[in-house]
């Protein structure tokens, strides 16, 4: 329905013909599978729920959305909105991947996009980021602004993404400063792990007692308790997957902000008008799928030589010159 | 020698933050199955406090109001479980469990309608929440080697409520075992049935004790939201309720014992927040899953190493039903 | 303290209404009736109309083949789960931890399916039952072990072993079970021939076409196990000196029995019944051994246990309501998205207070309307 004219013929047609009331099959609908965190996490799914908020501000069409509670919904969502005519479903979140990989045969005429893993099917748009090179980056601004020489991390579970976090971080701190000391924390074992700020803010208090002055949350909404430790104790934490600067102006240093907003709107974009197209899409700094945020709430945080050296390590990975190790090559 | 001494001092201190919301919530049940009323709710009543908690202070700009709201909401859920557990003799294991989920989508739910910030809060200024409090003398003894840094890191510094929780066990005692209420609460959770016949009523008693358990965990919901934390965020009290429930059964029901086990069980988490990836003697760097499972194992061993039988309340979970 | 509570249910029991069947048969419509009501007036509260939310909440759980296949898939769970509880509640034990015990029968399952790819399905099967059962005893068996010769406290040791669960669970799954070069922290899909049957390809190959739904035959294990339960607790020796020792512990000892044992035996077969629950997640529905899949099942079986008085039949009942609860409540937020997710949980919990622990509310009333 790229023309306006077959666009309006069919609203006509389907008036017409179809009572008031009842779905229309030909209709655009996209539809969105938001993983446990829920749309409010103010960070990964957030992210992607602002996509497709823009998607639907910008085209006054509306999409459908569920928010998985249990392991067992995932895939009885993905089917669900697929049975219903969503013309293009959006999986948030790696875990989806198993689900997907099965609805996804059931319904070889629809379209499917999932984020953070790969499903290797020929109507499956798989779209991975790098995270580890938003981490170097934002690794690197914590290692310069660091004045002890030690930073830290705290990860909400440690499973290969955080990992994947975590190590970039690192290599990032240690470009800069190669004695720097690193602090590294997981919260725990359960869901709970990603939820549970009194947890994240003891273990934020815990690397601040040991020295550390900036730490890089990404742990979901764990990672506010540590934003807010690092408020409360007057030093500095990062954010992770949506701008979190404005939760605490002033103690945020930066955040690793990783575009789930833009995957998800291509991709109900891209559906719509007809230029979809299925395989692997890897977002990294050069396709800017990730990167550091920089705005008015932080910018008395990032001095000028700061920004320069973030610019100038941003343009040594897009040429390749600076190679970020990504946890998952190795496995 | 200093460096260690500063590491036990943090340590200290950590535990100390760890344990009041523990310490708070545990007390409450205490006085609940110590009336012979099964407390396995203490999760949904700490979550509808911090909510409360959370939701008013950031509406009202004061923490004081947001903690009286939170007392108030837990006190209600305390009350609901009265009405079904005390009143209509229902099973209060069910009740408890229910009034967990209820309030765990409740909540959420809630603050989705009030505030659109998807079930969380909106944060706190410095007046909404109780801050630190530096304790007088704190400077002045810091240059004091040994009792300076000690009383620096570990007794100054802490919210308000961390000192309620220190100061609310004695009292705890005090109550239980000291007062005429103290005793009837014992009795009506030992025999009920020869304090009906002494003429004191038992729903009466098991009323006013689950209030005493709605007031406390209300402040230890408080806690989370407006002392440690700064808004609430959905299922904040992260199994922490369940963990105060095992903390009271480990003190076998009684206060100081009960304290024990709760700063046990923060210095464990703790600890293991300090060991993480830390290499240990002898065993290298060992995986962060064990080191996270040390509390745990640790509760356990010494559970059944040190802790004889544990004696519950003869009366605990059994609705009474008075002879007709 | 489970043997206190387990009293406490029986108390209420015995004080059977003299009016013998009217009460009883309609006290649980009325319950139902009232938290529906209760859930109404929240769902108005929110902006929606109730009366569509109900419908789309039966419709979702019953209104087709597929619906029905979900509630019982999600049913066949708390059957375990419930059983597993019921079991401990007999003897005076609370099993906080289903939930760990069906996560370790997961892992036996898993090892097996990994393992047994060129074996005949049939023997799989058998052997999965046998692994699944196993996994889950052997992870009560400490606790109860515990309590019998320590005396500790099997509420704080289920609970602990629930957390040292998840730790082993997820180190097994991120550093030695993962399928190399994945995100997720799962293990490879098992091999076809491991799969439990899923009941729609069973049927379609007998001629019947029914909607497609994760259930599978594990569901006839459910059936089986709670048969099993139900003869064991009140036909054998075993589940007398159970009930003897959850009824009264001094006159159990003075009978003969001996409490240490019968503890760990009835521990341990509640872990079997929970580890059971793995053979419908693992090899049933998920085909693969992932994170976190008991999903909180083990918690809701304490609910749907005590709800269904702790008889199989009563807990079968009070699994397929949960089970309705869930397929129901996640159609529902499909349909109406302002009802989120939070408020099914609200309208579930508020049919546990009612239908469960304020049970007894209605009863004096109804009493006198009825006689």
């Amino acid at each position: 329905m790229r023309n306006p004219t077959t666009l309006v013929v069919a609203v006509l047609v389907a008036a017409v013909t179809v009572p008031a009331g009842h779905v229309v099959a030909q209709e655009f609908v996209p539809a969105i599978v938001f993983d446990m965190g829920g749309k409010f996490d103010k960070s990964f799914n957030e992210a992607a729920y602002a996509g497709a908020e823009r998607f639907k501000k910008e085209t006054a069409i509306a999409y459908r959305e569920f928010e998985v509670t249990n392991e067992a919904q995932r895939e009885q969502a993905l089917r669900n909105m697929a049975r219903r005519g969503s013309q293009v479903v959006v999986g948030i979140g790696f875990s989806q991947a198993s689900g997907m990989e099965r609805v996804a045969r059931e319904f070889p005429n629809l379209k499917f996009a999932i984020v953070d893993a790969v499903v290797d099917l020929p109507n499956v748009q798989s779209i991975v980021f790098k995270e580890h090179e938003g981490s170097f980056l934002v690794g690197m601004a914590a290692a310069m602004a660091s004045k002890t020489g030690k930073i830290g991390f705290v990860g909400g579970m440690d499973i290969p993404l955080i990992r994947r976090f975590a190590l970039g971080y690192e290599e990032g701190a240690k470009y800069v400063n190669a004695k720097i000391e690193i602090y590294r924390n997981m919260t725990g074992t359960t869901p709970a792990a990603w939820n549970d700020p009194t947890r994240g803010g003891e273990l934020a208090r815990s690397q601040f007692d040991r020295g550390a002055d900036v730490i890089y949350a990404a742990a979901g909404a764990t990672g506010l308790g540590v934003l807010q430790a690092a408020k409360d104790k007057g030093r500095l934490a990062i954010g992770v997957d949506s701008n979190q600067n404005h939760i605490h102006p002033g103690s945020v240093l930066t955040s690793m902000i990783k575009r789930v907003d833009l995957a998800v709107y291509e991709a109900f974009k891209a559906a719509r008008d007809g230029t979809w197209k299925a395989g692997v899409r890897s977002l990294g700094v050069a396709e800017g799928g990730v990167g550091f945020s920089l705005d008015q709430h932080n910018r008395g945080l990032i001095t000028a030589e700061m920004e320069k050296r973030l610019q100038q390590a941003r343009a040594d990975i897009v040429a390749g010159k600076i190679k970020v190790t990504d946890y998952m090559a190795g496995k | 020698m200093s460096e260690t001494a500063l590491l036990i001092a943090l340590l200290a201190a950590a535990t100390a933050r760890g344990a009041a919301p523990l310490v708070l919530a545990a007390l409450g049940g205490l006085f609940a199955e110590r009336s012979g009323i099964v407390d396995i709710g203490l999760e949904g009543k700490m979550l509808a406090a911090a909510f409360g908690a959370a939701a008013t202070a950031a509406v009202t700009g004061s923490a004081w109001a947001g903690l009286g709201a939170g007392v108030a909401a837990s006190v209600l859920v305390s009350l609901v479980h009265g009405f079904a557990c005390i009143t209509h003799n229902g099973n209060q294991v069910v009740s408890g469990m229910a009034l967990n989920i209820t309030l765990s989508g409740l909540t959420a739910a809630l603050g989705y309608a009030w505030f659109h910030e998807g079930g969380q809060t909106p944060l706190l200024g410095p007046g909404a929440r109780f801050a630190p409090i530096e304790l007088p003398g704190a400077a002045a003894l810091a240059g004091v080697p040994g009792v300076g840094t000690a009383y620096r890191e570990v007794v100054s510094g802490h919210n308000l409520l961390v000192y309620f929780a220190a100061a609310i066990v004695p009292v705890a005692a005090w109550i239980v075992y000291r007062t005429r209420f103290g005793l009837r609460l014992r009795a009506v959770g030992e025999s009920p049935d020869a304090v009906d016949t002494a003429g004191i009523s038992v729903s009466v008693t098991r009323y006013r004790a689950l209030v005493m358990s709605g007031v406390l965990c209300g402040v230890s919901g408080a806690y989370l939201s407006i002392a440690h934390h700064a808004s609430f965020i959905r299922d904040m009290s992260a199994g922490k309720g369940y963990l105060a429930l095992a903390a009271l059964i480990f003190g076998q029901w009684r206060p100081v014992p009960t304290l024990g086990a709760c700063l046990l069980f923060a210095f464990a988490d703790a600890l293991q927040a300090r060991l993480q990836g830390t290499p240990l003697p002898l065993l290298g760097v060992v995986p962060v899953q064990l080191i996270q499972a040390i509390p745990y194992i640790l509760t356990v061993c010494l559970l059944a190493g040190f802790v004889g039988r544990a004696v519950a309340p003869r009366a605990i979970g059994i609705p009474y039903l008075k002879e007709r | 303290m489970g043997r206190e509570i387990i009293r406490g249910v029986k108390a209420s029991v015995s004080s059977r209404p003299r009016c013998r069947w009217v009460a009883p048969a309609l006290l649980p419509v009325i319950n139902l009736a009232l938290a529906l009501l209760l859930s109404a007036v929240v769902v108005v509260l929110i902006g929606e109309s109730p009366t569509r939310a109900l419908w789309l909440l039966a419709n979702g759980a019953v209104g087709n083949a597929e619906a029905v296949g979900y509630t019982l898939y999600y049913a066949t769970n708390f059957v375990f789960t419930g059983l597993a509880v019921a079991v401990a509640f007999h003897g005076g034990l609370f099993n906080i931890g289903a939930e760990g015990q069906a996560y370790i029968g997961g892992l036996g399952v898993a090892l097996l399916c990994l393992g047994a790819g060129g074996w005949p399905t049939a023997m799989i099967v058998a052997a999965a039952v046998v692994l699944a059962a196993a996994g889950g005893a052997a992870w009560a068996f400490v606790p109860a072990w515990l309590q019998a010769r320590r005396g500790s406290h099997v509420v704080i040791t289920t609970i602990m072993f629930n957390f040292i669960a998840s730790a082993l669970m997820t180190h097994l799954l991120v550093n030695v079970l993962i399928k190399p070069g994945q995100q997720s922290p799962e293990t490879r899909e098992f091999d076809p021939n491991t799969w439990l049957p899923q009941l729609h390809d069973v049927a379609r190959s007998l001629g019947w076409e029914i909607g497609r739904s994760p259930l599978n035959l594990s569901v006839l294990v459910a059936l089986a196990a709670g048969v099993g339960v139900w003869i064991y607790l009140w036909h054998t020796r075993w589940g007398y000196e159970l009930r003897a020792l959850g009824h009264n512990e001094t006159a159990a000892v003075y009978g003969g029995i001996l409490p240490a044992r019968t503890v760990i035996v009835a521990m341990s077969s509640s872990g079997a019944l929970a580890g059971l629950m793995s053979l419908n997640e693992v090899m049933g529905v998920q085909h693969r051994l992932l994170l976190n899949f008991p999903g909180g099942a083990g918690y809701v079986g304490i609910a749907v246990a005590l709800m269904g008085r702790n008889h199989p039949l009563g807990i079968g009942l009070a699994a397929v309501l949960f089970g309705a609860l869930y397929q129901g409540g996640s159609e529902l937020s499909f349909d109406m998205p302002n009802l989120t997710r939070d408020m099914v949980v609200v309208i579930q919990g508020l049919i546990i207070l009612v239908c469960g622990a304020l049970e007894h509310a209605l009863r004096g009333p109804l009493e006198a309307v009825v006689r």
